[in-house]
């Protein structure tokens, strides 16, 4: 097909250099600045007020282990929230995987195939999530929720009384406490892991569906992008890097832990969704998540270091997420996006389940 | 806070007064209906995401008069009567109901004042009996409140069903209703709220022509009877037959208003289109090609109920029209071709291969589009820049560099399809929302432009789009043809079909019922096919 004789009236600056208003990625960038400068203020703040935090940079690079696991596990849920669909089944997702991989190597098998066995089967759950959600068309609320029960029930069946501990120095070393100087092993894990979740989601194809889906699902439909696939594909992301969130904690703990399942999915979803992901879907960048991580870390280590209960902690993340989501939401208003809009569409999504189209 | 609904006993009743009846079923007062229903907006205007719909328009709905709104598609007759209504919120101007003026109305509150618009598509119950539709919101009761008089509802709702000449039982569920009959359902529920001033949008549209006088027989005693009626038609010897008044509205701006008796028909039509008749060329090509080779073929495609037996044939360089009303089964056989809905039986051919186990991205890759009809919800990702709506066809073939999108290409290809189609926008960064109805579509065929398709399906090619955008999509669309490229367009707007099309096909529930080809393609003539009229 030869082109259509168009007038070439159409004088279109490249995107990367616009200054124009309603840039919907420039807007984005400008929240994830908003957190690197609240990150920097947090750091300053604490380092100026708690000793102890910073440590000469080494006490403040250690810090990072006591949050990296959840950070990978909140990777894996700004990846299933673009698409605008929900795991809950994240947290009990690394329990599984951390049980799995101890018994497996209590059992007798090398511990590098356990934790391979370990994160394959965390996929392989996170398709069958996906399966569920497409081919029977259920909301991923409900069914995440169920696995989310099956899961942790089987965590603690499996681990039995006492779950294993003990791991070999070599897994402890890089999953767990390690350093490579000053710098934690985990924090090149996960710096690992965010660059190529970055990446996926921004520069990849599958990428593309992931975030086109979550802005206009039945657009994306109708523009021939393969949303069930793209979807469990999603769950099997999500489910992959939870398992490998649940081999941090056990490197972390040294055991096998069955009991902190939920306590690593709220916090996730908070940095998914402080990282600036649309609960909705569509809207974020991962440089987001990867800021909020250390956002929400720095907070709450702070104020453990300081001396608060972890009772306050979380109270305070309450609170920081509450004042993010309304301030987030204030900018929007200025801008003259309407929220209910978005909330209508998600209930417009849901009903529209049902129907056989 | 008493919720009040009214009842008014029908008029055959002896004891005709009318009774307000608060949320226990206690009689409150006895009202009489006010004495004048005058209902005047005046100077409305309303903007949809900035773009103006209506601006500066007043319109005055008599007692005892049929008012009608004439103009093209997207003129803005029907918000002016969603705003009436209280369904849209006008941005700036008046309305006043027998001199009381009404701020912040809600559908709700418009009934309460006796207002009533029968909508374009009636929004029945489907699962509910006639009756209970009738009082859908204001379910009669006994003494005891929750407990609903089901008797009293039976046996009102059979006078009102007489008096608007519906026969049915009044158990039959909303489902089993033709067009016709709920439109009539609609009227009476009209009646039961005690309305004076009914509004009709575009009624007629789905009816016969029998259907059609027993509706406009209703009106005229409805008029009598000292109602105030405003109506919507396309057909303009509908509007002459039934009006009382002409209001003509063109791009959302009253351009004339006058007596049934003061204007004539050429004066109207040219009010509303803007010029005189016939200026507007055919932007249909004649058949100079000879590269008549078949792309499509569509053989004994069915999806039960909706339709049945589809065979059609596209060649290279046409521009073919699907004509048919609003719920014949164009869009979903439209939908089926592109692999959107399963068809029971019936086979599509690309090119001479069959397509089989369709999906859109099937059909893309194998080189059939489909421009879809409702461009904000299944079109663009409004939230979304312009340069990745418009590669969102192509995700699976989106440039590379070390296996990564390659933002600078991608968008490079992003302007040189939006400048085919001379997409105007302050920048490929900026979300698809920010620009206009037009460019959104052109950006829409930009989109399409990029998959290099060789058949095309557009539904509703200028819906949402300014008069003089809708020119520039008739060109783009002919240019391809020129191209080589076969066009299927669906349209309910006839007049589009008779000035861009070489042969129309034409559906009536959910089936082929006739062809019309060259200089057989007129508006009057696609008219009579589209209602199941002028077969044999």
């Amino acid at each position: 097909m030869t082109a259509a004789a168009a007038a070439p009236g159409a004088e279109l600056r490249p995107a990367v250099k616009s200054e124009a208003r309603g840039d919907s990625r420039r807007r984005d960038r400008n929240w994830v600045l908003a957190l690197v400068a609240l990150l920097a203020a947090e750091v300053v703040y604490f380092s100026g007020t708690v000793p102890g935090f910073f440590g000469g940079g080494t006490g403040l690079l250690a810090l990072t282990e006591q949050f990296l696991d959840v950070g990978a596990i909140a990777l894996g849920l700004a990846v299933v929230i673009l698409t605008g669909e929900i795991d809950l089944s994240a947290g009990t997702m690394s329990s599984f995987a951390g049980i799995v991989m101890a018994v497996l190597w209590r059992d007798g098998l090398e511990i590098w195939v356990a934790v391979v066995v370990a994160l394959l089967l965390s996929a392989a759950v996170g398709a069958l999530n996906g399966l569920i959600i497409t081919v029977f068309k259920v909301d991923s609320l409900l069914v995440t929720l169920a696995m989310q029960f099956i899961l942790g029930s089987v965590a603690t069946a499996l681990g039995g009384a006492s779950p294993p501990y003990g791991f070999p120095k070599s897994f402890v070393s890089i999953a767990g406490t390690g350093t490579i100087g000053p710098v934690p092993n985990q924090l090149i894990v996960f710096a690992v892991l965010a660059l190529v979740i970055s990446l996926l989601v921004g520069r990849t194809r599958v990428g593309r569906s992931l975030t086109l889906i979550g802005f206009n699902r039945p657009a994306a439909r109708y523009s021939g992008i393969r949303v069930n696939r793209t979807i469990v594909g999603a769950f099997v992301v999500s489910g992959l890097m939870a398992g490998i969130g649940g081999i941090l904690v056990s490197g972390l703990y040294n055991a096998a832990r069955d009991d902190i399942g939920n306590s690593l999915l709220l916090p996730g979803i908070t940095i998914a969704v402080l990282g600036g992901v649309d609960i909705f879907g569509g809207k974020g960048r991962i440089s987001g998540v990867i800021v909020a991580t250390f956002v929400l870390g720095f907070l709450t280590e702070g104020l453990l270091v300081a001396g608060d209960s972890s009772l306050s902690a979380t109270m305070v993340t309450g609170i920081l997420l509450l004042v993010c989501l309304a301030f987030k939401i204030g900018l929007d208003h200025r801008r003259g996006v309407d929220d209910r809009a978005l909330v209508s569409r998600r209930f417009r999504r849901l009903q529209s389940i049902g129907d056989p189209s | 806070m008493s919720q009040a609904h009214r009842h008014r006993t029908p008029a055959d009743q002896p004891d005709t007064s009318t009774i307000t009846v608060d949320a226990y079923g206690e009689r409150l007062m006895s009202t009489s209906p006010p004495a004048s229903t005058r209902y005047v907006a005046s100077h409305v205007s309303k903007a949809f995401n900035g773009a103006p719909v209506l601006h500066d328009v007043s319109a005055v709905l008599e007692p005892g008069e049929v008012h009608s709104l004439v103009g093209e598609n997207g003129a803005g007759k029907s918000t002016l009567f969603k705003i009436m209504s209280g369904l849209y919120r006008p941005d700036a101007g008046e309305l006043a109901l027998g001199g009381e003026r009404l701020a912040d109305l809600t559908p709700r509150g418009a009934l309460q004042k006796g207002v009533y618009l029968v909508p374009q598509e009636p929004t029945l119950m489907a699962h509910l009996s006639a009756a209970e539709n009738l009082y859908v919101g204001a379910l009669p009761h006994r003494r005891m409140p929750f407990i609903v008089d089901w008797s009293r509802i039976h046996r009102e709702a059979a006078t009102y069903f007489e008096r608007v000449g519906l026969d049915i039982d009044v158990e039959t569920p909303a489902r089993q209703l033709s067009i016709a009959q709920q439109q009539l359902l609609e009227c009476a529920r009209a009646l039961v709220h005690n309305c004076r001033v009914i509004m009709f949008d575009e009624p007629t549209s789905p009816l016969t022509s029998h259907e059609t006088e027993i509706l406009f027989d209703l009106m005229r005693v409805l008029r009598g009877e000292g109602l105030a009626l405003g109506f919507i038609s396309h057909r303009l010897d509908e509007v002459f037959e039934v009006s009382d008044h002409l209001t003509v509205l063109r791009d959302g701006r009253m351009v004339a208003s006058a007596g049934r008796d003061e204007i004539t028909r050429d004066q109207l039509v040219t009010a509303m289109i803007g010029r005189p008749i016939g200026v507007r060329t055919r932007v249909r090509r004649t058949s100079d090609v000879t590269d008549r080779r078949e792309v499509l073929k569509v053989e004994g495609l069915s999806s039960r109920p909706t339709f049945e037996d589809v065979s059609f044939v596209l060649t290279k360089h046409e521009v073919a029209g699907l004509a048919g009303l609003v719920g014949s089964g164009r869009t979903e056989i439209a939908e089926t071709i592109f692999g959107l809905r399963k068809a029971d039986h019936g086979e599509v051919w690309l090119d001479g291969e069959p397509l089989e186990h369709r999906t859109p991205r099937r059909c893309i890759d194998a080189g059939l589009v489909y421009l879809p009809e409702d461009r904000g919800r299944n079109g663009i990702f409004s939230d979304v820049d312009l340069a990745r709506n418009v590669t969102a066809g192509i995700v699976p073939r989106l440039p590379l560099r070390w296996h990564l999108i390659s933002t600078a290409r991608e968008e490079a290809v992003a302007r040189d399809s939006a400048a085919r189609t001379s997409v105007r926008a302050a920048s490929l960064g900026a979300s698809i929302s920010t620009l206009s109805g037009g460019n959104q579509q052109r950006a829409m065929f930009s989109r399409w432009l990029l998959a290099e398709p060789r058949v095309a399906i557009f539904d509703e090619p200028t819906r949402g789009v300014d008069i003089g955008a809708k020119d520039d999509i008739y060109d783009i669309i002919s240019d391809l043809a020129t191209s080589g490229l076969a066009c299927l367009i669906i349209s309910s707007d006839l007049e589009e079909l008779a000035l861009t099309c070489d042969r129309v096909l034409v559906i009536y529930e959910g089936r082929i019922v006739g062809e019309v080809r060259d200089e057989d393609v007129t508006t009057a003539r696609l008219g009579e096919l589209v209602v199941g009229g002028g077969r044999g």
